[in-house]
């Protein structure tokens, strides 16, 4: 459905997106996870003609973007990081305007679908932030697009229209919309996205099922924290296999623990608290990025 | 699409009380604040009193000419202080003998002291010399080249083109805004997702204005003739083509500052300050026949001196034709090209 080889953006000197290669398959919901920064929007915007690429090429359901530029953008929705419509003006009369873009009347189907058909006369500053978030996705669907770009839809929302938000997105999945879903919630992409795309530092490191990138890239493993002589007991468990972050120490599944154990408690250190480690999206984030998803929180 | 973004533009401004009234009520306010300060041609509004005081009962002073009345008053000092306490704009005091005295601030201001001065001391003059039948010595006429005038020239004819000018200009600051709040929110990047050529995009942009230019120009001019009892001496298709250039202009002008302004805060904060300098060089505050020949030729480095000079030719001259308008048409096309070309070069679309 979208197809980017070798994509990438240069800004003077910065390079915001290296060489991105990646195939949407027709009909799946991708999820795009990166720290800030990452290239995520950039790689977006590159997809929907919206900014020029410096290298590399988009096709769009089979249609080239830089040589059939209408054809292909026809195809394909986008719902921007911010919100991009008007707020003095009522939901009907932006997405009026929106369609008219599209060259689409018909505006009532992406009001039922976000749920704003009751308020759409008012105008948008009245609206709630959630409200806001819907008809943002609203503007990127009144065309029925084959494929719909949702950059960052739940930024500032409400649990509530967060779940709202959620269900729409299932629902077009189920009529046959493909979606790429950009997010800064893992929970989020891990129960929406059938596969996942992880950025960092303008490239793509890591794609595939959320369960092939948590089996690739997160073994489960042991978490340990140490006190007493915590120093000494940390160098032993490094020397057993263990990663050190501070006090914290890592043991891989796998790993000899009674082993490590004994060392640690032969080098005077105790052991003050021990978990096993979940293998989720996260852990592999970590693992693949070295940095937690949010920069913030 | 350009007809869904002149409406979607339509339904913003009237949403946005700020911007009407700062395209629509402020001119009209400056119109009759301005209107009614200055005075053109002959109607000087009511006649002023001239207090009077003669010692010499032979002389008789009946008349002090157009725009003035006799005031008899009791005496020197009654004069003097109806002079002195600013209840009269001048006296005079004509004693048993020497000369007539000319009662007034000399402190005033020149605009209002020297035509008054003038017109006393020729009145005097007048009254004290025996009457001699005289053929006329003087009249004043138009040279040919120049159209004939309008007999009585209100201070409107001025202050409605001058004022529509000036805050047609204002255009400009909208279009650019407009461009940095789309830029901002991200409805611009909606507009170069969607299937829509750049130029249209930028065209869609900038059309909605040129309509509500239009728009707030014809409301200024109808509102002038109308209410204001302006005049149009030429003819209209004249005014109209100059009045379609001036948006023209404006609306380039706003694509340049679109590209060099930045964002809102930072055009919200520069534009007024141009336009302002823009406005008083081109003569839309004071007149520029009344200015300094220097000033006079640096007025043509803006847009505004150019239409002005062609909307005094246009209401005051009679009979004036779209012929006669093209320095001014010509000029205010020259500025939009330049504009937009320098806007164009500078516009980025990402
Ligand atoms: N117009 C621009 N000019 C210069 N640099 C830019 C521009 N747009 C993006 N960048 C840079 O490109 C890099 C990638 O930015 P991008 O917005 O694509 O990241 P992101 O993954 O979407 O981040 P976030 O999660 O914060 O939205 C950043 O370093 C950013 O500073
Ligand atoms: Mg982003």
């Amino acid at each position: 459905m979208l197809t980017l080889r070798g994509l990438g953006k240069d800004y003077g000197e910065r390079t915001a997106v290296k060489a991105v290669d990646l195939d949407v398959v027709r009909g799946e919901i991708l999820g795009l996870l990166g720290p800030n920064g990452a290239g995520k929007t950039t790689t977006i915007s590159m997809a929907c003609g919206v900014v020029t690429p410096t290298r590399g090429s988009v096709a769009i359901g089979g249609v080239a973007l830089a040589s059939e530029p209408f054809a292909a953008k026809a195809k394909l929705g986008l719902v921007p990081q911010d919100l991009a419509v008007f707020e003095e003006l009522s939901a009907l009369q932006n997405l009026r305007y929106f369609g008219a873009l599209y060259r689409t009347r018909d505006v009532e189907w992406a009001l039922d679908v976000v749920g704003l058909r009751d308020r759409a006369t008012e105008p948008v500053k009245n609206f709630s932030g959630g409200m806001k978030r819907r008809l943002n996705i609203a503007a990127g669907l009144v065309h029925r697009p084959e494929l719909l770009v949702l950059d960052e839809p739940t930024v500032g929302v409400d649990p509530q229209s967060r779940n709202h938000i959620f269900e729409t997105v299932k629902a077009l999945h189920a009529q046959g919309m493909t979606v790429i879903y950009t997010s800064h919630y893992m929970e989020e992409v891990e129960a929406l996205c059938d596969r996942v795309a992880i950025m960092d530092h303008g490239a793509i490191v890591a794609l595939g099922t959320i369960g092939e990138l948590i089996a690739k890239h997160a073994g489960q493993g042991v978490e340990l924290e140490l006190a007493g002589n915590a120093e000494a007991g940390a160098a032993a468990a490094v020397a057993h296999g263990a990663t050190r972050d501070g006090a914290l120490l890592r043991f891989p599944a796998g790993a000899p623990l009674g082993a490590a154990l004994a060392a640690i408690e032969a080098a005077g250190a105790t052991v003050a608290r021990i978990e096993s480690r979940q293998a989720n999206l996260e852990t592999a984030f970590l693992a693949l990025t070295g940095r937690a998803l949010r920069d913030t929180e | 699409m350009i007809g869904a973004a002149i409406l979607k533009d339509v339904q913003l401004l009237l949403r946005d009380r700020g911007r009407l009234l700062s395209l629509f009520a402020l001119p009209v306010v400056f119109m009759v604040v301005f209107g009614s300060m200055f005075k053109f041609g002959p109607d000087r509004g009511a006649p002023r009193p001239i207090p009077v005081w003669s010692g010499r009962p032979e002389l008789h002073l009946d008349s002090l000419g157009e725009g003035f009345t006799v005031e008899p008053a009791p005496s020197a000092d009654a004069v003097r202080h109806a002079v002195a306490t600013g209840d009269r704009v001048a006296g005079l005091v004509i004693p048993p003998t020497g000369p007539v005295e000319l009662v007034i601030d000399l402190a005033g201001p020149v605009q209002v002291r020297g035509p008054v001065q003038g017109a006393l001391t020729a009145a005097v003059m007048r009254a004290l010399a025996p009457p001699i039948p005289m053929p006329a010595l003087i009249e004043a006429k138009s040279p040919p080249g120049i159209a004939k005038p309008l007999d009585s020239i209100s201070a409107f004819q001025v202050t409605v083109p001058g004022n529509a000018v000036l805050f047609g200009f204002f255009l400009s600051m909208t279009v650019a805004m407009t461009f940095a709040s789309e830029r901002r929110s991200g409805t611009w990047r909606r507009l170069l997702a969607a299937p829509v050529p750049r130029w249209k995009a930028l065209v869609g942009t900038l059309v909605p204005y040129f309509v509500i230019g239009c728009v707030q120009l014809a409301f200024l001019f109808g509102l002038g003739a109308l209410g204001f009892g302006m005049q149009i001496a030429g003819s209209v298709v004249a005014l109209v083509a100059l009045s379609l250039a001036v948006v023209l202009c404006a609306t380039c002008l706003g694509l340049l500052f679109a590209s060099v302004g930045g964002t809102e805060k930072q055009i919200g904060s520069t534009a007024p300050v141009v336009l302002l300098v823009m406005g008083l060089l081109g003569g839309c505050m004071f007149p520029r026949i009344a200015m300094p020949d220097f000033m006079k030729s640096l007025g043509h480095v803006v847009p505004h001196s150019w239409a002005l000079d062609g909307y005094y030719d246009v209401l005051v001259r009679q009979g004036t034709s779209l012929a006669d308008l093209a320095p001014s048409i010509g000029a205010l096309c020259g500025f939009a090209a330049l504009f937009a070309a320098l806007g164009l070069w500078r516009f980025r679309f990402e």
